[in-house]
């Protein structure tokens, strides 16, 4: 398992917009589990809704994770898409 | 249903496995939202509603999953499992939640018809921004049947999407 923590510095948070990129990014590593975790709630990445459920906000700290046979992969474009959006 | 009971206000039927209009306004496709995210389909696949009034009402029997604390987005589980985002105009998360008053809270079930919230139109449109509300359905695939409905001035009674497993 691969993972990395990441604290949200967009005003916004993991809005509509974000939510949606990142569940679409998840979705390309079929293979992969992809896991965010806010204050011990954990949703799947690719699971739009559950992901917005977590109302992640500026100064967040999210854990992120991944299992699976990309998991390499998908954490590191995880980590780019957080760094350079969120 | 007879005209008597439209009168004197019998339950009316509701299609469970239609989606009715959550705002008043005019129908269109999502493809006509000026906006990639919604256009694309990246959050799911609906129709979009042009609203002239600010009423925000639950477009069937549901459970609410995530009311945003901005007002500006709600998303609901139907009762038969469709997964709903209502996104009230674009880009209306930076209002921080002006111009949204919020009438229900997560977790909390709601029936077809129910405010949900209320939304100062004008005010958007002063802020610059469009009104224009994408309600979609995330989990579109898991559907076998997935209709939509657009081009049509569309009341809280009237069907945007009909879908079934």
């Amino acid at each position: 398992m691969k993972e990395f923590t990441y604290t949200i510095t967009d005003p916004l948070g993991i809005h509509a917009r974000p939510a949606g990129q990142v569940a679409k990014l998840a979705k390309t590593y079929a293979d992969t589990v992809i896991t965010i975790t806010k204050d011990g709630n954990a949703a799947k990445a690719s699971q739009l809704m559950k992901l917005m459920g977590l109302g992640v906000k500026q100064g967040d700290t999210v854990l992120v994770t991944a299992e699976g046979s990309s998991e390499e992969e998908a954490i590191a474009a995880l980590k780019a898409y957080f760094t350079d959006n969120l | 249903m007879g005209i008597f009971t439209k009168l004197f206000g019998k339950p009316e039927d509701i299609d469970p496995n239609a989606l009715y209009a959550p705002m008043l306004g005019q129908a269109v496709p999502v493809t006509e939202v000026p906006d990639a995210t919604f256009a694309e389909g990246m959050l799911g696949q609906g129709i979009a509603i042009i609203p002239s009034d600010g009423r925000v009402c639950a477009p069937c029997n549901a459970t609410v999953e995530n009311m945003f604390e901005t007002g500006h987005a709600v998303s609901l589980t139907a009762e038969n499992g469709a997964e709903i985002l209502i996104h009230v105009g674009l880009e209306t998360v930076s209002l921080g939640g002006k111009c949204f008053k919020i009438h229900v809270k997560n977790g909390q079930k709601v029936k077809k018809g129910q405010l949900l919230m209320e939304v100062d139109l004008e005010g958007i449109r002063a802020a610059g921004l469009d009104t224009i509300t994408p309600v979609l359905v995330c989990n579109y695939d898991d559907f076998s049947q997935f209709e939509v409905s657009t081009g049509n001035t569309v009341t809280h009674q009237d069907t945007i999407i009909t879908l079934s497993k």
